[in-house]
């Protein structure tokens, strides 16, 4: 008798739910749907917001310019929580679903690497537009494109720079957290550095969230190298500069990897630790692409915070999305897919055009950036044609400042 | 009745993807089929032999990678990891029980935890073998989720059903004797510690398998994936206390409920909120079902500590208490 | 030469701060004998504490542990009194019920920080927050230097309570044999409150000192947790001396593992001690000494 009463609670409950979950999204009937996957929970989902910000931002904009050929297009967001399974589980609710015709987002590497195998199933088409592990375009899969340079390409300016300028370079440490990030955006530049001649004295991996990278950081000091380059996420980066500080290291050069040590908050955790370090980036306001600045202020306008590359390309990203789906011939995915692969067109974020190369496939190709904090302000500082102030080379010892 | 119920429940079970077309509502229901598995692995160990394991995530991280690697190294199809997947976590539970039994309650969920723990740094950094944080991605080998489900369910009504057996068995006293008093049991003669490893060793072998199913139907893993302590082994804790410790059904109903809830939280009630707000236009509602998928963690932390202060002994084990507060007028005679 | 010493030293600040994190575990343990998994989660409620303290109201972090240590306290009390102590009284199958109450409630206190104050790091910058003096070549954070005196001061001032006391006698006696101590008088449900809530105040005050060189995000108890479970095992369960060893011996594990093995196994190494005291010291550290 108490199993029955069990079996038939659950089967009511089963009926309410399917019941009401019919009546979610109606939407707008006229609506072109589009499916945006970013972690708006979790441990990433700072840069989640800005993202999301950023596509709400665009989407406002190109919706009131008249939308797509008189329609308007519906974002359905949905939050993976920074997991590879639950991004998995979103992607899945947006394409059998949600119907959207196509797909956007991808932050994080090691989510969007677990989504695009769905898409690419389900013959979806995905612009990536963060994610940036190179092996995302590295599959052969024509329904994934990629609208940001992968992590490989993202020291290209320092790399420029190091051959004009940091010639008496010739010790490198790489620090990076253990993470899809981390480690492949490590791989490539130890590869990198050999090809340049650099050598690569020590290459590590450390747990996100820790203390004290002292122990850590005295056997790098004991090592002596003109350059450490780092892959950390915001907080990290901050101790990993702050106890360098605290350990009077001087190598001849700090360098992040983008991510952390281009947000805002670096400058406001690592306070005068932040001061003279470089980081490679993929974009900042003073780029010289139609849109860039005024992008960052309408941002800082409406939201009263600050945004950085992460939220450049989201919102560019935006603007293909919908360049695309008014090129489109049909909203049948494979014309979809076709009219993505064919754009050509200048964004906020830089030149958007799908290109193949080396083992790249659907991968938009540009150049990037090396910044500077001087006085805290992130400063472009190479090529010299964009730099927005000179660099400082080499930086002046801790206890000389 | 008590018989045709669980018959009932398998028909429907077996109909379900064929009526619901909707591959969300599969992709829930393929879920629930794994944590049923799970779940009556660690009620095996943890509800019968009352050795709580913390670790579960080890035993199904084990499962998931040994069907990972099959695929990506040896290009062998990842199918064959659902058995491999149960040995190697057998692999796995062998050593760490015949160490760490010697420890009791709180002791032993430690030590597990500590495993769990080990076994995901182990994956991280043994690139080479495990890719590390890059995870190992295969291409599902079916499109459509029905031979999932299917394969889910069989393995979910073996579960089940080997658990109903052992229990049923001589094994199935010996692992309550434990776990009532197992010095008393030490006494009668009752080898503790054989059993407790059988025990460790079944509930490692299902929870191994489930993770080699995981492997072949999500296609992707890494060791934050497979290995996290939230995720699996308290998820694993929660199927089995809120369905019902030491009952057969219980990791069933848990199962059931827990990713409900879970998904039902994260979905703002499965949309229920937004199509609310839709029908009526209230501007409360909209902005009550954005916070709702917003603190849907929070709502699933405070259904559990609900439930654990209400229904210590699940839902299964605590249903009379249910059914006396929800139809008091129905009671027949004197209750116990 | 300056490797070692350096990490030494590093080893043992940070251990100081990490027996203060163990030591209210171990108290909650010894007594209850329940495992909490919130223990983080209430030093993350700490440190938002002390966070709003230094942004609003510009209170330094140091002073600010007059007020997150009696907030912990009561945070602590009323989790023991409405949600744990009932759980003693229900009968269940197993024991366990506690813990995973204690999971219910870390997730409900993390989730309710990360609604009020979103997923944001947060920091609380002072001016000796980066201070370092130098002995030689060594360099030492004061930060972590005057965390570690308190620590020993709070270690000193725990044991000469739980000795001296009757409240501290009554948690001992509570912690030895629970029934034996209610023949004898001891209402072990205020008991276990307190002690509860003493744990909470300690790990608070473990937050508040760490707010200066670290950060803070909703997140951020979970590897703390399991920290302090070490630590508590190393230690000895309901030790508070046994607890700053503990912790000592935990920070330099971390840090000679850091330097010499590598940064990426400094966890393991934590974890890999964790199990070995679990098999071959049972007891922890308390077995040598006698509290």
């Amino acid at each position: 008798m108490k199993k029955s009463k069990v079996l038939v609670g659950l089967f009511l409950a089963i009926a309410v739910f399917f019941t009401f979950s019919g009546c979610g999204d109606n939407g707008e009937k006229d609506s072109i749907k589009v499916g945006i996957v970013l972690p708006l929970t979790g441990k990433l989902a700072k840069f989640g917001e800005i993202e999301n910000k950023s596509f709400l931002m665009a989407v406002d904009e190109i919706n009131a310019a008249g939308g797509v050929n008189g329609k308007q297009i519906e974002l359905i967001i949905e939050d993976t929580t920074g997991k590879p399974d639950v991004g998995r589980s979103a992607i899945e609710k947006l394409i059998t679903q949600d119907k959207v015709v196509m797909l956007g987002g991808g932050y994080s590497s090691s989510v969007t690497w677990a989504t695009i195998a769905v898409a690419q199933q389900n013959k979806t088409p995905f612009l990536v537009n963060t994610g940036s592990a190179d092996k995302i375009t590295e599959q052969g899969w024509n329904y994934i494109f990629r609208l940001n340079p992968p992590v490989s390409e993202y020291p290209g300016a320092f790399e420029s720079f190091l051959k004009t300028v940091g010639t008496d370079v010739k010790t490198v440490v790489i620090l990076h957290e253990n993470s899809l990030f981390g480690q492949s955006g490590s791989k490539k530049f130890a590869k990198q550095c050999e090809a340049l001649g650099l050598k690569v004295i020590m290459k590590e991996g450390y747990e996100a969230g820790a203390i004290d990278f002292r122990p850590l950081l005295v056997n790098v000091k004991s090592k002596k190298p003109d350059v450490i380059y780092m892959i950390s996420y915001i907080m990290d980066a901050s101790l990993l500069m702050r106890q360098s500080k605290q350990l009077n290291m001087n190598p001849k050069l700090f360098v992040g990897g983008a991510a952390g040590f281009t947000l805002p908050e670096f400058y406001k955790n690592a306070g005068t630790a932040s001061e003279y370090v470089y980081s490679a980036t993929l974009w900042t306001p003073s780029v010289p692409y139609p849109g860039a600045r005024e992008y960052y202020d309408k941002f800082v306008k409406k939201y009263n915070t600050p945004t950085e590359y992460h939220g450049a390309e989201a919102y560019s990203a935006m603007y293909v999305i919908a360049d695309v789906l008014k090129r489109t011939k049909s909203m049948s995915r494979d014309d979809i897919r076709n009219a993505l692969a064919e754009t050509n067109m200048m964004t906020a974020f830089g030149p958007v055009k799908f290109i193949s190369y080396d083992k790249k496939v659907n991968q938009n190709k540009l150049p990037t950036f090396l910044v500077q904090w001087i006085d805290g302000k992130l400063e472009t500082v190479w090529p010299k044609e964009v730099a927005t102030k000179g660099y400082v080379y080499p930086a002046p010892k801790w206890n000389k400042r | 009745m008590k018989k045709i119920a669980p018959l009932i429940l398998l028909i429907i079970l077996i109909i379900f993807p064929l009526v619901i077309q909707n591959a969300y509502y599969q992709h829930l229901m393929i879920l629930v089929l794994m944590w049923v598995v799970i779940g009556s692995g660690w009620n095996v160990i943890a509800g019968y032999t009352g050795q709580v394991s913390f670790g579960d995530a080890a035993f199904f991280g084990t499962g998931a990678y040994t069907a990972g690697i099959l695929a990506y190294h040896f290009h062998i199809s990842a199918w064959w990891g659902m058995a491999f997947g149960g040995i190697m976590a057998m692999g796995v539970a062998f050593p760490f029980g015949w160490i760490c039994f010697r420890l009791r309650g709180a002791y032993f969920a430690l030590a597990s935890l500590a495993l769990n723990e080990v076994c995901r740094h182990i994956a991280t950094v043994a690139e080479p073998l495990t890719q590390g944080m890059v995870g190992i991605l295969i291409m599902p080998s079916f499109l459509s989720k029905i031979p999932y489900y299917y394969i889910a369910l069989a393995l979910a009504v073996l579960s089940v059903g080997f658990v109903q057996i052992v229990m049923h068995s001589k094994w199935g006293y010996y692992f309550l004797s434990i776990r009532e008093d197992q010095d008393a049991a030490e006494s009668l003669g009752i080898n503790t510690h054989h059993y407790k490893m059988v025990s460790l060793n079944i509930a490692a072998f299902l929870t191994g398998m489930a993770g080699a199913l995981f492997m072949n139907y999500m296609g992707f893993i890494d060791p934050s994936v497979v290995f996290s302590l939230h995720d699996i082994s308290i998820m694993a804790i929660l199927v089995g206390i809120v369905g019902g410790v030491g009952t057969i059904f219980g990791p069933v109903v848990g199962a059931f409920v827990m990713v409900a809830v879970h998904e039902f939280f994260r979905t703002g009630f499965f949309g229920l909120f937004k199509g609310l707000a839709a029908l009526t236009g209230s501007d409360f509602l909209i902005v009550a079902a954005k916070y709702i998928s917003q603190a849907h963690v929070l709502g699933f932390g405070i259904l559990v500590v609900l439930v654990i202060l209400l229904l210590p002994n699940g839902i299964v084990g605590d249903w009379k208490k249910i059914v006396d507060k929800l139809f008091p007028f129905k009671k027949k005679g004197v209750s116990t | 030469m300056e490797v070692f010493l350096q990490t030494l030293v590093a080893g043992i600040l940070k251990g100081g701060l990490y027996g203060l994190i163990g030591m209210g575990m171990s108290l909650i343990m010894g007594v209850m004998g329940i495992i909490n998994l919130a223990h983080g989660q209430l030093m993350m409620v700490g440190m938002y504490i002390t966070f709003l303290l230094s942004h609003y109201l510009g209170i330094d972090p140091y002073l600010s542990l007059f007020v997150s240590m009696p907030a912990l306290f009561l945070l602590g009390v009323a989790i023991q009194k409405y949600t744990l102590n009932p759980l003693m009284e229900v009968d269940s199958i197993l024991p366990e019920n506690q813990v995973l109450m204690t999971v219910g409630i870390g997730m409900v206190l993390t989730e309710i920080t990360r609604f009020i104050f979103s997923s944001d790091y947060k920091s609380v910058q002072t001016s000796y927050s980066n201070a370092t003096f130098f002995l030689g070549e060594i360099s030492f954070s004061i930060a972590l230097v005057i965390a570690f005196f308190i620590a020993i001061l709070f270690t000193l001032f725990m044991f000469w309570f739980l000795l001296k006391t009757d409240v501290g006698r009554s948690i001992r006696a509570t912690a030895q044999d629970k029934d034996a101590a209610l023949l004898m008088g001891v209402n072990s449900k205020r008991i276990t409150i307190i002690t509860f809530g003493l744990g909470s105040a300690l790990v608070a005050a473990a937050g508040t000192l760490l707010m200066p060189i670290y950060y803070l995000f909703p997140d951020i108890g979970g590897p703390f947790t399991r920290k302090a479970f070490v630590i508590t095992i190393l230690g000895g369960l309901g030790s508070t001396v046994g607890a700053i060893f503990g912790g000592i011996t935990l920070g330099l594990a971390e840090a000679f593992g850091a330097t010499y093995i590598g940064m990426a196994y400094d966890d393991m190494i934590g974890l890999i001690i964790f199990i070995l005291v679990l098999l071959f010291l049972p007891g922890g550290f308390k077995r040598l000494t006698k509290i």
